[in-house]
């Protein structure tokens, strides 16, 4: 399996000079099982980027599939997708997976964002390429491009975000952006969702000082993600979905703190990265 | 008056090394009187910084905020939820839109911040907010700011306005297409025309008193910012999504007797390597006659008129 990283921000994209290393597009990852097929996390800007990356391949004919998992439908995990081109030519194939009480109030969440007094397209049927929509049932696991995948929901503010484990030949890949857990830390349903993962992409957005002040929000700080990749015993931890106001600087502290953080608190074994825009990691 | 640029991209917020001089985020310019008064043109993603600077209103003084909208489309609007003087006691925001028979101004805003797409409903704002419908020659005042409106040619219909106070005038077109090939109203044009079509009769008339007022709101302006983000090879290739080239820009300011452009709006895909070619290009176009042109940046700031 390869992930790539496409955005790596949260909240509202953050352009700038500050933000260039790690990079300011919202989020977006894609996964490549090693079989084939393409699933892709998240729908933030980055997946413009990687939309016209993927024109390079079959997609460019019409000849491309995959399948896209939508943790929710905050902005900065939808905004991407209008401008996503894959979508736009006509032969390629998609299955879109998320949350909401039914697949047509799933369909009518992402036509919300084409209507025409926000979008000149004004609907998905403008688009060209054939979109499945369904709801995803929690805990049901399901098929996607040779994977097995669950969904559990993470408590995110007022709202739910979906985590998911998505597993290939006993390889394990967790994905838990905007997972605000509170002082209990992660439910127990979330933990074993990301039970000895070989990698676990959690929700970092804050230092453990600005997660408390922010805890209304309902983001994790370092602090937060580490918690969860002890509690789940997993190989790797990977840092993801950075405060808009964080610079390249505030970032490279955030790994450093969750260095130390896990040193001391039982995961010396685990290793940790800091997602960065462009940057693949192969499983 | 001073205009400031905070967002000066078109489409989506654009991250990255190769946007780090021309700056990434979407459109959003702000007019300052000297007397203070604040008027903003559009919130793209751009007005998250500005709502920093302006600070919110807990410990410092209330804010009272104009913000004209050109459109509602995303990038014209994405920023406002991260606005931070919307989220503070006793500050005011003025919000104007032109009128549109099928969905009240408010409701655009209101279905930007609901469930399920973002935590905090515009409900809860704590600025007082007003929503002021216009129709599209409208002329009104904002404090000492003179405002004046007129109608452009984009999918869903767009808005140019026109600023004047202190002995100056700056003027906001952006989103337009041409006003030649195609007549952009509500609905979705599917694809280019076909080229050398003859366009219906009514359609070019209303294009050319499309333009007479657009030419007519840049007369003799000291700034004109200009949507100028495709090329002449996009504009072959897309003319559908409704934007300007460069050269339309011109000539709109050299018959307007406008002293000076500014290319706005710029392509996602645009280098500022790009930009810097296009800029040149179109100083050369201009020549000695034309406009002085310059190609917005994130944190341009211009003096115009007295103060």
């Amino acid at each position: 399996m390869q992930l790539a990283f496409w955005g790596v921000r949260g909240s509202i994209p953050a352009p700038g000079p500050a933000t260039v290393r790690y990079g300011g597009n919202t989020s977006c990852v894609s996964l490549r099982p090693s079989a084939g097929g393409l699933i892709v996390l998240d729908c933030g800007t980055g997946a413009r980027n990687l939309g016209m990356a993927l024109m390079e391949g079959p997609f460019g004919q019409g000849r491309g599939e995959a399948s896209i998992l939508l943790s929710h439908a905050h902005w900065d995990h939808i905004q991407g997708f209008p401008f996503f081109v894959p979508l736009y030519q006509p032969g390629n194939r998609f299955q879109i997976f998320g949350v909401a009480k039914s697949s047509a109030m799933l369909e009518g969440i992402l036509e919300g964002q084409m209507a025409p007094q926000y979008f000149p397209v004004q609907t998905l049927k403008n688009m060209g390429a054939s979109i499945e929509i369904a709801a995803i049932a929690e805990g049901e696991p399901f098929q996607v491009a040779g994977c097995t995948v669950r969904a559990r929901t993470n408590p995110h503010g007022r709202a739910g975000a979906l985590a998911f484990r998505i597993e290939e030949a006993g390889r394990a890949v967790a994905y838990a952006s905007d997972a605000g857990y509170g002082a209990g830390g992660p439910p127990a349903a979330s933990v074993e969702l990301y039970r000895g993962a070989d990698v676990l992409i959690h929700d970092s957005t804050y230092t453990p000082e600005d997660g408390r002040r922010y805890a209304h929000r309902g983001f994790s700080s370092v602090e937060d993600a580490v918690g969860a990749a002890v509690a789940g015993g997993v190989k790797r931890l990977v840092l993801f979905h950075y405060d808009q106001d964080y610079s390249d600087a505030d970032v490279d502290a955030l790994v450093a703190r969750g260095r130390r953080l896990l040193d001391e608190r039982g995961g010396a074994g685990i290793d940790l990265v800091a997602a960065v825009e462009g940057a693949t990691l192969d499983l | 008056m001073r205009v400031r640029f905070w967002g000066v991209r078109g489409s989506l917020p654009v991250p990255g090394s190769k946007t780090e001089r021309y700056g990434g985020n979407t459109s959003c310019v702000e007019v300052r009187a000297a007397s203070g008064t604040r008027v903003v043109v559009d919130a793209g993603t751009g007005i998250r910084k500005l709502g920093k600077e302006i600070g919110g209103a807990a410990d410092g003084a209330p804010t009272d905020v104009h913000l004209l909208i050109s459109h509602t489309h995303w990038d014209h609007i994405q920023g406002l939820p991260y606005f931070s003087p919307l989220y503070g006691k006793g500050n005011k925001l003025s919000v104007y839109a032109r009128k549109r028979d099928d969905l009240h101004l408010q409701a655009v805003f209101a279905s930007q911040t609901h469930d399920p797409y973002f935590p905090v409903p515009f409900a809860e704002a704590q600025a007082e907010i007003a929503f002021r419908e216009l129709s599209d020659s409208a002329k009104f005042d904002i404090a000492d700011v003179k405002v004046a409106c007129a109608r452009l040619n984009h999918p869903y219909i767009a808005t140019a306005y026109r600023l004047t106070c202190d002995g100056a005038s700056v003027v906001y077109v952006s989103d337009t297409a041409p006003f030649s090939d195609i007549l952009f109203e509500d609905e979705f044009v599917a694809r280019p025309p076909t080229p050398g079509a003859a366009l219906p009769q009514h359609d070019r008339e209303k294009l050319q008193r499309m333009r007479e007022g657009v030419v007519r709101l840049c007369e003799g302006a000291d700034l004109v910012v200009y949507d100028t983000m495709f090329t002449a090879d996009d504009y072959r290739r897309i003319p559908h999504y409704g934007h300007s080239r460069p050269s339309d820009a011109v000539d709109v300011c050299r018959e307007a007797g406008a002293r000076r452009l500014v290319l706005f709006h710029h392509a996602p895909e645009r280098s500022d390597a790009e930009i810097d070619v296009i800029l040149e290009q179109t100083r050369m176009l201009a020549g000695s006659g034309g406009p002085e042109v310059t190609a917005a940046f994130e944190g341009l700031e211009v003096e115009l008129g007295r103060g």
